[in-house]
């Protein structure tokens, strides 16, 4: 997303609030996420400093790694470092996608040096990274402006479950984002459990009025939910591969979104 | 006695849908559905909690009631069923009480609450609007789900399904079912309750030779209408969506008689504060126009005497549910232990 194209679609999706914001953070598997990501504005200078400090750190890492080799390097650092920063929470609550490419290309990084890959190929891991930095600072600050004017939600401490069923798909939508973000931070448990969670708490309450209108597509997506997504993971499939089953969950959700809207807008009143 | 009752109250219900509709409505009236236009306005400070329901529709329903009585201030609490029954509970030990109702999807929870001594007396006349059967002291049914067998129409016939469930546990045809299913451990529970633990063991493990598992229960509809398997466990609702989505589905509804596998469940309400505001917000869920809106839009079984079942319900008066109190059912335990003896859980 490196195009002011790419730019823009992101604008666009912080504004219509696919940022994450509307979930809910507790206990999380890198630390507790405090209130801070409800300031982002007071925080600014910090994240530019951190993004500044985490590239100096992998690029001193991946050249350590360029002159004196494996042995030189602990790749324990590359998720220590990340692991350390406020910044860290900044992007994971506000636009999920993002976070799950930092912790792919951490990981590209590490299992390249690990496999003893060519230095280039680690660097062109680093550089990918690097670029992701950037373009992670530049959400934030976008949902920092978004979140000073009221426009984007307060994250939230506690459970508020969707109350219809547009809603309730768009709360999908959001969830199987993070399931790539904790697949790529390789917690393959965390992940299935948050597909199962999705299915149980989430898809199961709306798909009985979606199958009166597109059986074929609740079909699919029992699949997708059932087989193919927790197959993926359980294999072992690359982050990418990952992604793509979910994206594709998307497309179909997406549909199912605009058939329950077209269904509410039919359905009688109570009284 | 609830058996045969029920029966009754179905074959009433059944021969009034056959009646003109002035006739019907004037019936209608004297058994009970009372219409909210003759019911009191609600005013006043409300909070409600809600275990998760039909995709919405009970919000639909509880935002009509809010838009209908403007002087009400109701709040709600969402949350699973069981959470909230064991948050009531805590509550109650520390000495608070934030919640004035509980409205919960199975009746589990509902003999959790009343189970603690938590629940107010229900007036007679409230309690006398449902069908014989369904009125409880304590807590009142809002709408019922049956245990039905779908099956495949293309691999079966109706007689070719057992019509005992024990039986299905030695029979030759393949099963669907989804074990760790809330709906299907309650049916469990039934079996638990009126076959003995040695019978439901045994049957746990003659079924899961034949069967395959799914994560829910229309995963287990669609699974027999593919032909995946010859025939399931799960609620009515699921066949009755799936067909109405797909008219030509291969599958339809069969029934066992007298035994858990027909096992009438219910949603319920009960009020935790006393006064009148919580009883009367009751009785706008058991109104005819809150019972005939669950029936055609959630298909759901309206538990209120005259109200029509849902469309695609075969005919209620064969229907033969068991005798049993369903706050029983919340005596899960046992039930979980014997799943996990006979290892399905």
């Amino acid at each position: 997303m490196s195009s002011y194209t790419s730019y823009k679609s992101l604008c666009a999706a912080i504004a219509l609030g696919l940022s994450v914001s509307t979930l809910s953070f507790n206990a999380q598997a890198n630390g507790e996420i405090t209130d801070q990501v409800n300031h982002l504005k007071d925080h600014l200078g910090e994240y530019s400093e951190e993004v500044t400090w985490l590239n100096d750190k992998y690029d001193a890492l991946v050249t350590r790694y360029e002159t004196d080799g494996a042995k030189a390097v602990d790749t324990q650092k590359l998720l220590d470092y990340w692991e350390e920063v406020n910044f860290h929470s900044a992007i994971e609550t506000q636009y999920i996608p993002l976070y799950a490419t930092i912790w792919q290309n951490i990981y590209g990084i590490k299992t390249s040096i690990e496999n003893g890959d060519d230095a280039q190929q680690v660097r062109q891991h680093q550089q990918a990274l690097t670029q992701t930095f950037w373009q992670a600072l530049g959400a934030v600050k976008l949902a920092a402006h978004y979140q000073d004017k009221g426009v984007i939600d307060k994250v939230k401490t506690t459970d508020t479950a969707p109350t219809t069923g547009p809603a309730v798909i768009t709360d999908i939508e959001k969830r199987l984002d993070k399931v790539v973000a904790k697949y790529a931070e390789q917690l393959k448990e965390v992940a299935t459990t948050m597909v199962h969670d999705t299915y149980m708490e989430r898809f199961e309450g709306i798909e009985g009025a979606l199958i009166e209108q597109d059986a074929s597509l609740v079909e699919a997506l029992e699949k997708d939910f059932n087989v193919t997504l927790p197959q993926a993971i359980e294999n072992g499939k690359s982050v990418d591969e990952v992604r793509g089953i979910i994206d594709d969950m998307k497309q179909k959700l997406g549909k199912a979104q605009t058939l329950l809207e077209k269904a509410e807008q039919n359905r009688k009143d109570v009284f | 006695m609830l058996r045969r009752t029920f029966l009754q109250s179905v074959a009433a219900a059944g021969a009034l849908a056959m009646m003109p509709m002035g006739i019907r409505s004037s019936f209608a009236a004297q058994a009970g559905a009372v219409s909210v236009k003759d019911l009191p306005a609600l005013e006043g400070d409300l909070t409600l909690y809600l275990g998760r329901g039909e995709g919405g529709l009970y919000e639909k329903v509880l935002e009509a009631i809010r838009q209908r009585n403007p002087k009400l201030n109701l709040q709600i609490r969402r949350g699973a069923t069981a959470a909230l029954a064991n948050t009531i509970v805590a509550e109650s030990q520390a000495g608070v009480r934030r919640a004035d109702l509980f409205w919960a999807v199975d009746t589990g929870s509902i003999g959790m609450i009343t189970d603690a001594g938590l629940a107010q007396p229900l007036p007679d006349d409230l309690s006398e609007q449902l069908k014989p059967g369904f009125r409880y002291p304590r807590w009142s049914p809002v709408t019922g789900r049956i245990r039905t067998l779908p099956y495949n129409t293309q691999r079966l016939t109706a007689e070719q399904v057992p019509g005992d469930i024990m039986a299905l546990a030695d029979s030759d045809l393949s099963i669907g079912w989804a074990p760790a299913y809330a709906s299907f451990q309650s049916f469990l529970t039934a079996m638990r309750i009126l076959e003995g633990e040695k019978a439901t063991l045994s049957w746990l493990k003659g079924v899961s030779r034949h069967a395959k598992s799914y994560a829910g229960e229309l995963g287990v509809v669609m699974a027999v209408e593919r032909g995946e398997v010859d025939v399931g466990f799960a609620n009515h609702y699921y066949t009755l969506r799936l067909k109405a989505g797909k008219p030509d589905a291969n599958v339809d509804l069969a029934y066992t008689k007298s035994d858990a596998g027909c096992l009438v469940n219910a949603s319920g309400i009960l009020a935790l504060s006393e006064g009148d505001l919580p009883v009367n917000f009751m009785r706008y869920l058991l109104s005819a126009e809150v019972q005939a809106y669950l029936s055609s839009e959630a298909y759901e079984i309206p538990l209120v005497n005259g109200v029509k079942a849902p469309q695609g319900l075969p005919d209620l008066a064969s229907l033969t549910p068991p005798d049993l109190d369903l706050r029983k059912l919340a005596d899960l335990r046992p039930t979980l232990n014997l799943m996990r003896e006979a290892g399905v859980l």
